[in-house]
């Protein structure tokens, strides 16, 4: 062996490196649970493009440790029945060492308690039910919970000056999150809530709704829902010859609201965590790294799917590659800096961070202000 | 004030589901199949709508296209899945109805992308101010051109021979047959009318939300079975009622009840409420 030329057999296990790399498993397996198929699939994509990303990013710059990572992808339908099979095989025949979701609050609360039971860190991108971080100390979450999110928008109706809200609220676990701190802080502000209207995440004609809403001429309308739905929505608002401010959350946070409203999204405010106009290195440079992978503009949900993926990967390389326990704890202590602003985790394992507020003018967004009120938008902890 | 236009929100609504409606209950009454995979057509209809309009500018050229193919689609459907399975009994058809419908809603969604078309300047969306009520253009047009399409449908049924031969072929199949009336010349022309409403329907809903989406049929494929059990199953006339009572109900429901139930929700009480006291249907005569 002694007598083989060296740069022979550095060439040779290269060689059967490169050529058994397509086929061997990579050495560092990271979960993902995206909703690919069914309602929430437009949010599935970006999530899926924010998370290939984050993790091509990561071994170009030379894994963890040198090794590889890769992205082990379930679609989850947004489902709960599809979740917990989807966790099970992750952690039993993928064995990842942590998984993020990039899916929305029902199959997120579903998959938690698989990863949970098994020890398997789990970060929540964008899903924004207060159950999820309550299922143990595996869970993560990088975005603003409902609750924070609606007071943020109590907060950004009376910074406009405005008293009398109508409310309308998608009825799911994203809708009444928000409109549940919506009305919490209503009070605080003196708002004067004029009228209240629910509908389901299915609707694409508002036609009774729209003409309610008119009788109560409202000075400002806060409206939960998502693109798909909130496109039609504000478009037929604004048919109806109804003007007043429309204040949206981070379901709108989509090229493709502008592309379904047209010219009625102009002056629609939105509560999100991507600042389209920031200054912060970490935010312009996923922007640009983006828009270069995949041709399109980066939304909320890329933006949150890309940083609870680089959270996870931050961990693993203080933990070597390490799951379970090391890197629920390297996770837990560390600091992050994202697209989607400075991170740290609390005891409950929620971060907290400034909301912003975007504005769309000429068919973008852009930066409106700030929301940076840390009693209003505090996180609840597990003493709460 | 309000009242008017709930009542005009109920109308534009009322037509839509008419317009999808009819496509099955057509099949209905000349097959007993209930024919889920029906909404995939308003589907297929919707998107053809927004491609077509987009590449041409043509509104016309797009509800032609849309129309054609969703109606072809339709008779494809007969031919390949329900031909082969008249023999057995009809829910091996609804079965297989429900398949194609989940299939073609993945098949839309691998071909057009998961986050849906819009129109780059979608057409009639100008305001009309008609007796202090505001409307768009396109609810307008909704409502006049299902008008006028049911109108020409009832006149071609009673009025001309293959309109007369479908209702014999509805009441006796054998009977018709025996007339010399080819039963599948008239199941053929059935589905390729009944698709092409839908299709038809499908394009007045991208124009009025400026969105097509893969799933879009799902909510019309199980209301439009609603609509059609109310309606007293397989009659024309009653499904045309139906669509507009479900449209009433779901407009003034939503308004004023919409806090203990949403829109599908309340339609579905309906029909429950209905059929306990009438389960024939409301308007079937017999």
């Amino acid at each position: 062996m002694s007598a083989f030329p060296r740069s022979a057999l550095a060439a040779a296990l290269a060689a059967a490196c490169a050529a058994a790399a397509p086929l061997a498993h990579a050495d560092i397996k990271v979960g993902l649970m995206v909703p690919l198929t069914g309602f929430a699939a437009a949010d599935g994509k970006s999530a899926l493009e924010g998370a290939k990303l984050a993790v091509a990013q990561a071994n170009a710059k030379g894994g963890v440790k040198g090794e590889k990572l890769e992205l082990v992808v379930y679609d989850d339908q947004a489902s709960p029945k599809e979740a917990v099979p989807a966790a099970t095989k992750l952690i039993e025949k993928d064995k990842v060492v942590g998984a993020v979701s990039g899916s929305y609050s029902a199959s997120t609360r579903a998959s938690a308690g698989v990863f949970q039971s098994t020890k398997v860190p789990y970060v929540t991108a964008y899903a924004i039910h207060p159950d999820i971080t309550r299922v143990g100390d595996y869970m993560f979450r990088v975005s603003a919970m409902g609750e924070v999110q609606g007071r943020a928008g109590a907060k950004l109706v009376s910074q406009l000056g405005k008293k009398n809200v109508a409310l309308i609220t998608v009825k799911n676990d994203f809708g009444q999150a928000l409109a549940a701190g919506f009305k919490d802080a209503a009070p605080k502000f003196g708002l004067n809530i004029v009228g209240e209207h629910e509908y389901s995440i299915q609707d694409r004609q508002f036609g009774p709704l729209v003409a309610k809403v008119k009788s109560q001429s409202p000075e400002v309308i806060y409206a939960s829902g998502y693109f798909y739905t909130a496109g039609p929505l504000v478009s037929q608002l604004r048919a109806a010859g109804i003007t007043a401010p429309v204040i949206g959350q981070e379901g709108y946070d989509s090229e493709k609201f502008m592309e379904i409203a047209g010219p009625a999204a102009e002056g629609v405010l939105v509560t999100t965590s991507l600042d389209r106009d920031s200054d912060r290195p970490a935010t312009k440079a996923f922007l640009a790294d983006y828009r270069q992978a995949t041709k399109e503009g980066a939304d909320m949900v890329a933006a949150s799917t890309y940083t609870a993926v680089n959270v996870l990967i931050d961990g693993l390389q203080k933990t070597g590659g390490k799951g379970g326990a090391p890197l629920r704890d390297a996770i837990a202590a560390g600091k992050f800096d994202t697209p989607i602003g400075e991170l740290s985790f609390n005891d409950l394992h929620e971060v907290k961070k400034d909301v912003q507020v975007q504005v769309v003018r000429d068919k973008a967004f852009h930066r409106h202000s700030v929301i940076s009120d840390p009693v209003l938008l505090a996180p609840p902890s597990k003493a709460q | 004030m309000l009242f008017f236009e709930l009542l005009a929100q109920s109308l534009v609504q009322g037509c839509i589901y008419a317009l999808i409606a009819l496509g099955l209950t057509l099949v209905y009454g000349l097959l007993r199949i209930l024919h889920v995979a029906h909404a995939a057509l308003f589907t297929l209809g919707a998107y053809l709508g927004v491609l077509v309009y987009n590449a041409s500018g043509s509104l016309l050229l797009a509800f032609a296209v849309a129309m054609a193919l969703s109606g072809l689609g339709g008779v494809a459907m007969f031919r390949l899945a329900y031909q082969p399975l008249l023999a057995r009994p009809p829910y091996v058809a609804l079965i297989a109805s429900i398949g194609l419908y989940i299939a073609a809603e993945e098949v839309f969604r691998i071909v057009f992308g998961a986050s849906g078309l819009s129109f780059a300047q979608p057409p009639l969306q100008a305001q009309v101010a008609i007796g202090g009520l505001q409307f768009k253009e396109a609810e307008l047009a909704v409502m006049v051109s299902s008008a006028i399409i049911i109108g020409l449908l009832g006149w071609l049924q009673t009025r001309t021979r293959i309109g007369i031969a479908c209702q014999a072929t509805v009441s006796d199949p054998q009977m018709a047959e025996s007339f010399g009336i080819r039963l599948n010349t008239v199941r053929d022309l059935n589905f390729l009318v009944g698709s092409a409403l839908a299709g038809f329907a499908g394009v007045w809903v991208a124009i009025l939300n400026n969105l097509v989406e893969p799933t879009m049929g799902s909510v019309p494929s199980y209301k439009a079975l609603a609509i059609i059990v109310l309606g007293g199953l397989g009659s024309v006339r009653g499904t045309l009622l139906a669509a507009l009572v479900l449209g009433l109900i779901e407009s003034f429901g939503t308004t004023y009840i919409g806090q203990l139930m949403d829109r599908n929700a309340i339609a579905f009480a309906f029909l429950i409420l209905v059929l306990m006291m009438r389960p024939q249907g409301l308007f079937a005569r017999r």
